[in-house]
């Protein structure tokens, strides 16, 4: 529009004119457009230049001196759109082909090539361009006009002249072009980083040689090298002020957006490949640190050596808005190096430190669950994506990713419940290193919790893991949820804590720390669930909140204690005392005092045992078959504090059974009124049996004793009679003998059917194909416990229900469902008292209608006869 | 060895004897029907568990102090095959004092009358507090095989035992199935 506008204004200047005027006008318009032609072309000396000039000077005294510059430029363009732009393209016209991935290595030189020649076929315009302007300005000095404005228009004309030149450029692109760059930039940076990190292992021995080496640099040659002053590095040099001609020439074209583009790209690329080949599986170190270091002297040092070559570290700051700080306004390049990175070089740096958080964040988020799996190990990548987190903030992507991860690949049928919690432990753990307000924690939580629900034997397992903390665990895998005992202790600490922070009496100093400490929660924290301070990141809180409630778990746990009680012979309870102190603390002194009962009765027996052993000392001499009572030492329950215990009939053999009784008779005498029952098929027995040719120790049940303590008699028993003598029905029995026989100590021979088989001492071992004595606890291999699982309980609970509803059936006749639920409610309150639903009653009435035992009709339920 | 303490504390299996021989003199008439109510849930829950065959009780919806009780003839009596309704209601003094006990369902019997009363030591003179529903139960239940002819209610009844098979047909004619 400017042209068109001071054109129109000329051509009135034009119509003002005589004849004579118009002539030397024309004429030297004429002269003015062939010298044009031949000086762009080149062909034109010294004559020709001047020639023009005299054009110049004619046309401006007549005011056309816009008419002279637009022209110039219409003709400077053309020319440069026909072969400047165009040789220039042709020599990528091969590579348009080609797959992006590779241009090969002769790429580089080509794009070299390619870029000097238009540089000066650009330098030659230019020249052209400053004789014009030289003529203008000459003119303009000779009618006196103001210096400045002709400046300006020096300027203005070259500005013109470039944007005309780049658009040309650009209008003319070849597509594959920016790829091509980009690919030149990759390939120069991966070749920049392999030199470094060749370089890496020498610059420790030539740090202390760093300065003398910059020093010498400097007073030596004060080149353009001066961006790069570590002399020693030639091709690290010379690579860098390859690239830096590249870009200096590509920005000379105008291209600078686009040079830029491609060498951000190939930088962030190339972090990018760095960040994973950092990070890798490996979990068990930090790689925050080794990028960042790498971010410092890769592509750091490149840009900062590039931008000092192309010397525009203000040039950059002054394009980049206003934010220019006084710390960026340094005039030299090798200065701001030096002392104060340049803000084109900090803002760099944020963004590669920006892109490397996310990258690697990114990367250890869709690894999270591996990286969970083996946490204690993995925490050092845990804390990498705490920091990468910290800077971006992206918190949500973590919890979607691992929500989904998890239902992916731990919360499906074929993971074990005890895997399942131990990687929630493990995420609970985790979660709580990332976040220590537990947010995302309550929102990953949640699937898990919900699934895990859904299991039978989620109790159990919990209970396990919270009593098997101390000793070895028994399943050989080191998981991180065995420590759940530490997790009562460590919360055990954490409460004494909390009782300090809540003392009234804190100072103020004290009061003003914690509030000076308070954080607001994240912003993704769900007001609905309460504050910070409640939703106290609390492992045990967050497994008992899976059970539902701690009576259950105090139940299961109960059972298991007495298992585990069952199983002690020599009263060692300590570690059992500590878990349940710990437990006390968690769950209140009243839900684990029927534990601390049972503990108690230990404690009492092991007193007792001593004192009746003492007695007994005391007492006569033993007869030939009589046992001494120091064999045996018993474990006295108050069965009413204890799980329901499993009942077996057992015969002992005699001496035993009076050495029993004896001992009975001796805690009666003690502890009058009370009197002991014993539980015989309970307990372990250690026998040493004497064969002919070796003894053979074992550590058995007293039903496996029993069995082969009647060998002594007779060598060889049939089932049936075998069974019989020691008072065990004949499954048990064939269930047991197996053990005696796995051992090479009995042999079974078949008989006419299975209970009349006949079992043989064997005798010598070369009969036996074992020759080792052994010390084994068999009792082990039995899938019966001694003591009725919560299951069991609830099936017992339920047949006690049976024998209500049964009681009121018989005695009222036939009751609709509603009346017997009240009944029920109203009656069986004792020990298991009635908690059931309607509905629950429902199908258990109905359970009784199919087995026949209770009849259902007209709504009413009545007893079978 | 694992073993029990026979000791067996305050539980519902409790054999009478012992909360018996614990309970203060009637005669300070402190007891309140909490304990009273108590006694007898734990009862109710004896009962049930125990099981003994041909007797059983319950108490009805509303009112743990009156029982519906439900006992069969033994067998080998005239009596087997039948099944008879009883109810019992207990006082406020129980177990000090003796529920009262009546035949619900006719009965012919030398010492049940029409009305369904019952004369039998335990539940008048003899009565201890070591007794329960479910020793009440079992001695009437040996009380249909066994009378007391000496001192009878009902004195047909008592002239007709001797001919036990006229008093099987007897028996079988006035008999009313439960839940007919």
């Amino acid at each position: 529009m400017e042209t068109l506008g001071s054109s129109e204004c000329n051509l009135g200047v034009l119509e003002t004119l005589s004849d004579n005027e118009i002539q030397e006008v024309t004429e030297s318009y004429d002269g003015f457009f062939t010298t044009v032609e031949s000086l762009i072309a080149g062909t034109g000396d010294s004559s020709v230049e001047q020639e023009f000039v005299s054009h110049v000077y004619c046309l401006c005294k007549y005011g056309l001196d816009s008419l002279v510059r637009d022209h110039f430029l219409r003709s400077l363009e053309q020319a440069f759109e026909k072969s400047g732009a165009s040789s220039f393209w042709h020599h990528f016209d091969a590579y348009s082909e080609k797959k992006h991935t590779n241009y090969g290595e002769e790429i580089h030189e080509v794009l070299c090539k390619a870029l000097e020649e238009i540089s000066i076929e650009k330098k030659c315009h230019e020249k052209c361009l400053s004789i014009v302007v030289h003529a203008l300005q000459s003119f303009k000095e000779q009618s006196s006009d103001a210096k400045q404005n002709s400046d300006a228009e020096n300027v203005h004309l070259l500005s013109r002249f470039r944007s005309m030149l780049s658009s040309t450029l650009m209008t003319t692109l070849p597509q594959h072009f920016p790829e091509i760059l980009h690919w030149y930039f990759k390939e120069k940076l991966e070749e920049l980083s392999v030199i470094m990190d060749e370089d890496d292992i020498r610059k420790h021995e030539s740090d202390c040689m760093d300065l003398d080496e910059k020093l010498r640099n400097k007073n030596g040659e004060m080149d353009v090298d001066e961006g790069y002053p570590q002399g020693k590095y030639s091709r690290h040099d010379k690579l860098v002020k390859n690239i830096g001609k590249v870009v200096r020439d590509l920005r000379s074209i105008g291209f600078t957006s686009m040079a830029e583009n491609a060498y951000a790209s190939a930088i962030f690329l190339l972090l990018k490949a760095k960040v994973h080949d950092l990070a890798g599986d490996d979990y068990r170190t930090s790689v925050l640190g080794s990028i960042k270091e790498w971010i410092q002297t890769v592509p750091l040092q490149f840009l900062n050596a590039l931008l000092s070559y192309l010397g525009d570290s203000i040039s950059y700051s002054t394009t980049s808005s206003g934010l220019t700080s006084p710390l960026a306004c340094c005039p030299s390049p090798s200065f701001s190096r030096v002392v104060t990175p340049s803000e084109g070089i900090v803002r760099w740096k944020l963004r590669l430190e920006y892109f490397a958080y996310e990258t690697l964040q990114d990367f250890r988020i869709a690894k999270l669950f591996e990286i969970i799996v083996d946490y204690p190990e993995s925490s050092p990548a845990i804390e990498d994506l705490k920091q990468c987190l910290e800077h971006t903030g992206q918190h949500s992507k973590l919890v979607e990713s691992f929500i989904s991860s998890l239902k992916y690949r731990l919360l499906t049928a074929g993971a074990s419940t005890n895997d399942i919690l131990h990687q929630y432990v493990s995420t609970i753990k985790a979660l709580r290193a990332i976040d220590p307000a537990g947010v995302f924690l309550e929102a990953v939580g949640e699937p898990i919790r919900d699934y895990i629900r859904g299991r039978k034997d989620t109790i159990k397992c919990i209970v396990t893991m919270l009593t098997d903390g101390s000793g070895g665990n028994a399943n050989g895998s080191g998981n991180p949820g065995d420590s759940l005992l530490e997790e009562l202790m460590r919360d055990e600490e954490s409460q004494e804590n909390v009782g300090f922070d809540d003392d009234f009496h804190t100072d103020d100093k004290q009061a003003w720390i914690n509030a000076s400490r308070w954080e607001p929660d994240p912003v993704e924290a769900d007001p609905l669930k309460g504050s910070l301070s409640q939703r106290k990141v609390d492992i045990l809180g967050m497994l008992v909140d899976i059970i539902g409630s701690k009576e259950q778990l105090v139940s299961e746990y109960r059972v298991m204690l007495a298992e585990k009680l069952l199983n002690k012979t020599d009263y060692d309870i300590d570690s059992e005392i500590r878990t349940v102190e710990l437990l006390k603390i968690h769950f209140g002194e009243a839900s684990m005092q029927r534990c601390e009962i049972m503990l108690n009765d230990l404690i009492d027996s092991k007193r007792v045992n001593t004192n009746i052993k003492k007695a007994s000392q005391t007492g006569a001499e033993l007869g030939e078959s009589e046992l001494s009572v120091d064999t045996l030492t018993s474990t006295i329950l108050s069965t009413n504090f204890w799980p329901p215990i499993q009942d077996e009939p057992l015969e002992l053999p005699g001496p035993v059974d009076k050495l029993l009784s004896d001992y009975a008779n001796r805690y009666h005498e003690i502890k009058t009124p009370r009197k002991l029952l014993w539980k015989k098929n309970l307990g372990t027995v250690k026998l040493e049996l004497q064969f002919e040719d070796r003894p053979m120790q074992f550590t058995v049940s007293p039903t496996h004793a029993a069995i082969i303590m009647q060998f002594q008699e007779k060598k060889s028993w049939t089932a049936t009679d075998l069974a019989t003598a020691i008072g065990i029905p004949i499954d048990a029995f064939n269930r047991r003998v197996n053990f005696w026989i796995s051992k090479g100590v009995l042999r079974e021979s078949t008989g006419t059917d299975l209970n009349a088989n006949v079992f043989t001492l064997v005798e010598s071992i070369t009969d036996s194909g074992k020759n080792e004595s052994e010390e084994l606890l068999a009792g082990d291999e039995e899938s019966e416990r001694a003591i009725a699982s919560v299951e069991d309980q609830l099936r017992k609970e339920m047949t006690i229900y049976e024998k209500f509803i049964m009681g009121m059936l018989t005695n009222f006749g036939s009751m609709a469902l509603e009346r017997i639920h009240n009944t029920l409610k109203m009656f069986c309150v004792a020990d298991p008292s009635y908690d059931k639903s309607l509905q629950q009653l429902q199908s258990f009435l109905s359970g009784l209608v199919s087995e026949e035992k209770l009849e259902f009709r007209d709504s009413m339920y009545l007893v079978k006869k | 060895m694992a073993a029990v303490n026979g000791y067996q504390g305050n539980t519902p299996a409790d054999p009478p004897a012992t909360n018996g021989s614990k309970q203060p003199v009637p005669s300070t008439k402190t007891v309140d029907s909490q304990s009273v109510l108590k006694r007898l849930q734990s009862e109710l829950m004896g009962l049930m568990m125990g099981g003994d065959p041909g007797i059983s009780a319950f108490p009805e919806e509303d009112n743990i102090f009156c029982w519906k009780g439900t006992i069969t003839g033994s067998k080998e009596t005239v009596f087997e095959g039948t099944e008879y309704r009883l109810s019992l209601s207990f006082s406020n003094d129980y177990p000090f004092k003796p529920p009262k006990v009546k035949f619900e369902t006719c009965c012919f019997h030398p010492n049940v009358d029409v009305y369904g009363n019952i004369c039998l030591d335990i539940l008048q003179d003899k009565w201890s507090s070591a007794y329960d529903v479910r020793t009440i139960l079992l001695s009437i239940q040996s009380l249909l095989g066994e009378p007391n002819i000496s001192s009878p209610l009902n004195t047909q009844a008592a002239q007709l035992w001797s001919n036990q098979e006229e008093y099987k047909k007897m028996v079988e004619k006035l008999y009313k199935p439960l839940n007919a």
